[in-house]
């Protein structure tokens, strides 16, 4: 090894290494538990490819429909999506599976994970999010590469027993990198939050400063879903949001468009 | 997720270029020998190119089944799905490579149209084209961008236009040598055919190896 960065390799391998349980909440961490948090920044950024910059959830089948036009519009969208469709399903799966990653229960992340698959309705929003569940895996596996329970999840997913659904595989994720519960699930949402407004700007339909406004704007309605959701036991999932469900339909059979829906 | 990695080629150049029509020019050829290929593309803003190669290659001529023929949408970021994040084209890869490892012999992924900074992910393709034309004027080559300098091939389409646009095609040669730095260019025209082979055959010996197609059944 090189001496002249031996003694700082050293101190990222011992920051990474050693964890403990937060006496708190039964939480296991990091040493320094900033490493933790930046876990989180790392996952809950949009440069960690997911390719959830492909979809618009139907907004761009309601823009060109000029159904919706301002920002706020824009903002009353991303509410109903959250607290109808993301929250109570997305979100909800999320925790369980989460719950269940600390139990090592595989059959039980695979159960929530066929759950959650078969309440998506529309095909390609179905289809998107195992995609990004898949490669979110995929890149997690080249820096988490010694998980038991990641690697019997991505063979179930290989072996055609499990579906790799994003919020799952973000379940697992973060209870690997010692991201606690509720902050998987602000990624889970600001995530969505961030793609759906990133749609908008790209259709002309805000500019930069406008999308960080709307963001600001829904972080308590974040906040809410997240409280209203995560306690939610997997057996209650649901969601119900038939007008967007039409949008997006008739979104996937639009013959141009920018968005997988 | 992981099967044995089908070789991949990918596509780029800016808007009109001739990215689809350089496609379907040269993966008759190479079906000819016998090499059975996919074709993932990239639209920025609708089905037409995935739509159009289908109909020509797949359901007029049969040479591969149409739902090797596969459109993508990007969200408005072309280079995006094809380097910084391709996340999505690497799933449908994944979905192609696990149905069809034993007989297919080539991915084509063409990306949307983009400007002269598009590169692919190495995790995405292992041989990168890059199509400019002629009518964009003789100065394209030496404008550089990270397309024009860093593809394995470096097409340049349209050249009947040249004496249409003032264009130069010596000039061009002598400013692909210099910035190329002895990598391959080739002078296509898509409408007629001409410089196709050329492409074709760079394909087969960079990115086949030369081996022998899979499977010598393919339907002409």
């Amino acid at each position: 090894m090189n001496t002249r960065f031996s003694n700082k390799i050293d101190v990222i391998d011992n920051s990474n290494m050693n964890q403990h349980v937060d006496d708190d909440d039964d939480v296991t961490t990091s040493l320094d538990p900033l490493v933790d948090e930046v876990s989180m920044l790392q996952l809950g950024d949009s440069f960690f490819p997911t390719g959830m910059y492909t979809t618009s959830s139907g907004l761009e089948t309601l823009f060109y429909d000029k159904r919706i036009k301002t920002k706020q519009e824009i903002i009353e969208f991303i509410t109903v999506c959250l607290q109808y469709q993301i929250g109570p399903a997305d979100c909800a799966a999320l925790s369980n599976a989460y719950d269940f990653a600390k139990e090592e229960n595989i059959s039980k992340i695979i159960e929530i994970d066929h759950i959650l698959f078969s309440m998506k309705l529309i095909k390609e929003i179905r289809e998107a999010s195992i995609r990004s569940g898949r490669q979110f895996l995929n890149c997690l596996l080249s820096f988490v590469p010694d998980n038991t329970l990641i690697s019997l999840y991505y063979n179930s997913i290989k072996n055609k027993a499990a579906n790799g659904i994003y919020p799952v595989a973000l379940a697992l994720a973060s209870n690997s990198l010692n991201i606690k519960k509720e902050r998987a699930c602000l990624i889970l949402l600001y995530g969505f939050t961030v793609s759906i407004t990133g749609a908008a700007l790209r259709l002309g339909m805000i500019q930069h400063i406008e999308g960080q406004q709307i963001i600001h704007e829904l972080k308590p309605i974040m906040t809410t879903v997240l409280n209203n959701n995560i306690k939610r036991h997997f057996s209650h999932l649901w969601q119900f949001s038939p007008s967007i469900d039409l949008v997006q339909m008739k979104h996937e059979r639009m013959d141009s468009k920018m968005f997988i829906t | 997720m992981t099967f044995k990695r089908i070789p991949r080629v990918g596509i780029g150049g800016p808007v009109g270029s001739g990215k689809t029509m350089l496609i379907e020019q040269f993966v008759p050829l190479l079906s000819q020998i016998g090499y059975r290929i996919a074709i993932i593309s990239n639209d920025v803003v609708s089905k037409e190119d995935a739509d159009r190669m289908r109909r020509n290659l797949a359901s007029e001529r049969g040479l591969m089944p149409e739902s090797l023929v596969i459109g993508l949408a990007t969200g408005g970021c072309p280079h995006t799905a094809v380097r910084e994040d391709p996340s999505m084209n690497l799933s449908v890869v994944e979905d192609i490579e696990s149905a069809h490892n034993q007989e297919l012999d080539l991915i084509i992924i063409e990306s949307g149209g983009d400007n002269i900074t598009t590169t692919f992910s190495p995790a995405l393709a292992d041989y990168f084209i890059y199509i400019i034309d002629v009518a964009g004027g003789d100065k394209y080559p030496r404008k550089r961008g990270l397309g024009i300098e860093n593809c394995d091939l470096l097409v340049i389409n349209k050249i009947d236009l040249a004496p249409h646009v003032g264009a130069d095609l010596k000039i061009m040669e002598r400013d692909a040598t210099l910035i190329r730095k002895n990598k391959p260019f080739v002078f296509v025209n898509c409408k007629t055919g001409e410089g196709i082979k050329e492409v074709a055959d760079n394909i087969v010996k960079n990115v086949l190896f030369e081996l022998p197609p899979k499977t010598t059944t393919t339907k002409n």
